[in-house]
């Protein structure tokens, strides 16, 4: 270990109140936010506010998911997520691996590219992007948005996949190849496999990216491929102030990616950290 | 290497360069030429040349002004932010060892959640008549009424209330990186250092910053980028009010793109806003990173 860890009793004490008042102050938020959501409506404004509800109730799920466009936004979303998900898994191993495995010119430009890309306002390519699914007719479409959320995904799914097969020793497939297997068969039968857990952190970022993703949502969809975010945000304005029914949704729409994340919690440290550890 | 190999290569990497070529470069070069026209806001309607003037109107405004001041404002704080309570955290998990994995798990969960449901739900802490702050900080006796500060109401402080949940989100994303980056820290020499009676801040200035530097850099260059960028956590809270003090440049940019029909005039703010990003981070890989120096 790195020699930071302390045996003394009194500053271990120390250590863990300091512990428990982060977690208390970084928990409570999110605490909160469920507790109101079984609030009765009233309950959830009341003056002064109280932490727990003074009476449980399922009310604002029931209220939030029957609104109009609500769960058809809760489908589109899962289905965005889904299709960029796709995209940038097929688009970005093949070229992971090409800039891994053979050091071309076009793989360093790629590398670059996903850099640069990251430190573009979203706002710049959102706009122009209108256009071209209207160009391609697919405008306000889970497809286009898709396709929008993939531009984000793409570069750091390249990225988080290269330092997966860097990890992988080229006797592998050197071993395949003289078994007789081809290229793509090596890629496919003996390095895929190895890498499946790196697999699963650049599904899951890809997942969140779009999951989470507003601007592009805003600026491309307007009646049929609506998001979740897109319905959350607009709460305060179509249907008043429904704090309620807000943090109802916005509760249940939490629950997908918590679940995500308690399950492969230890995949994604890996690649949160992978690359920034790395330099 | 078999030119045939290269081919593969080649071959592999297409799909995805013709993808980022189509959907992220090709409207990059669409959007910065547009920054040198008059473009009606109607969809098909006239274009006319107009040089760097969207440039010069961009510059000349004051509201591209202070979104530029209150951008660059609103990603110190958020980052610096992020930064002390970051490695403060993840010093504690290191002290700790392997007794804060649970913990650490625990605090990973904000980076799942979505700047809009964040920025919602802060916004709901902090409302002026019902927010639960005010009546903490009331019932501490911190304030003498719940309705004494009005955090996203009053425009000399709502930019500060409006950073609150980006650093409530991402602060497990500066530790996590940090942390990681202090397993790879070699143990003799904080033991030596201990050895030779260095005191806690000796320690942490002299030795485990600059060991950290390239793991600093990556996560401040990359938090600095996204707080720049940041849009949907603060529309949410305040919608850029109260008079627009928390109008950052991406509200501007899209404010001027979609509700005041100027998209010329929005595509110069973009590019500059690129530019200066751009400039920044080169800057901000050199000076802090410094590759090979270290080594």
């Amino acid at each position: 270990m790195i020699g930071l860890e302390t045996n003394r009793r009194s500053s271990r004490i120390f250590l863990w109140i300091a512990l428990a008042v982060v977690l208390v102050a970084y928990g409570f938020p999110f605490l909160y936010l469920t507790l109101t959501s079984f609030k009765t409506p009233l309950d959830a404004i009341a003056v002064p506010p109280t932490v727990f509800p003074s009476e449980w109730t399922l009310e604002n799920y029931v209220t939030a998911l029957s609104k109009d466009g609500v769960i058809p936004a809760l489908v589109n979303s899962v289905v965005t997520a889904v299709l960029s998900t796709g995209f940038s898994l097929v688009l970005a191993v093949p070229a992971a691996y090409a800039i891994t495995r053979y050091k071309t010119v076009p793989g360093q430009v790629f590398v670059v590219a996903a850099l640069v890309t990251r430190m573009v306002p979203t706002i710049a390519i959102g706009a122009p992007l209108v256009e071209t699914m209207r160009t391609l007719g697919i405008s306000d479409t889970s497809l286009a948005l898709a396709i929008a959320h993939t531009t984000i995904s793409l570069p750091l799914s390249i990225w988080l996949m290269a330092s997966f097969f860097e990890a992988v020793p080229d006797e592998l497939e050197e071993a395949a190849k003289v078994d007789g297997a081809s290229r793509l068969g090596a890629l496919w039968r003996v390095v895929l496999p190895v890498v499946s857990g790196g697999l699963a952190v650049t599904a899951i970022f890809a997942f969140l990216a779009s999951w989470n993703e507003f601007l592009f949502s805003l600026l491309l969809t307007s009646v049929r491929a609506q998001t979740t975010p897109i319905v959350i945000a607009n709460f305060q304005t179509q249907f008043g102030l429904d704090w309620g029914g807000m943090t109802a949704l916005a509760a249940i729409y939490s629950i997908p990616v918590i679940l995500l994340t308690l399950a492969l919690q230890r995949h994604i440290v890996a690649g949160l950290t992978l690359g920034a550890v790395k330099g | 290497m078999r030119t045939s190999d290269r081919r593969f290569a080649l071959w592999l990497m297409a799909p995805a360069a013709a993808f980022l070529a189509a959907f992220v470069l090709w409207p990059l070069i669409r959007f910065v030429s547009n920054s040198f026209f008059e473009i009606s806001p109607m969809a098909g309607g006239p274009r006319e040349f107009v040089g760097f003037d969207n440039f010069a109107d961009a510059l000349a405004s004051p509201a591209f002004q202070g979104a530029s001041a209150r951008t660059l404002l609103y990603t110190v704080i958020v980052v610096s932010l992020e930064f002390a309570f970051g490695l403060a955290i993840a010093l504690i998990f290191a002290s700790l060892g392997e007794r804060s994995a649970v913990f650490r798990t625990l605090f990973m969960y904000p980076l799942m959640i979505a700047p809009v449901v964040a920025g919602l739900l802060w916004r709901f802490l902090l409302i002026d008549n019902f927010g639960i702050v005010n009546e903490l900080l009331q019932n501490a006796g911190i304030l003498n009424q719940a309705s004494d500060i009005g955090w996203l109401s009053d425009p000399d402080i709502a930019l500060f209330a409006v950073a609150l949940p980006d650093v409530w989100l991402t602060t497990s994303f500066i530790t996590l990186v940090l942390f990681a980056g202090l397993q790879n820290v070699p143990g003799d020499i904080i033991e030596a250092a201990k050895l030779d009676g260095a005191r806690f801040h000796t320690l942490l200035f002299r030795i485990i910053i600059p060991l950290l530097r390239p793991v600093i850099a990556v996560a401040l260059i990359v938090r600095g980028i996204d707080a720049a960028r940041a849009f949907d956590i603060i529309l949410i809270q305040t919608n850029g009010g109260p008079q627009e003090s928390t109008t950052t440049l991406s509200l501007l940019i899209y404010r001027t793109m979609t509700r005041y029909g100027d998209p010329g005039l929005a595509s110069a703010m973009g590019t500059m806003f690129l530019i200066a990003m751009l400039i920044v981070a080169t800057f901000a890989i050199y000076a802090i990173w410094r590759p090979g120096s270290d080594k």
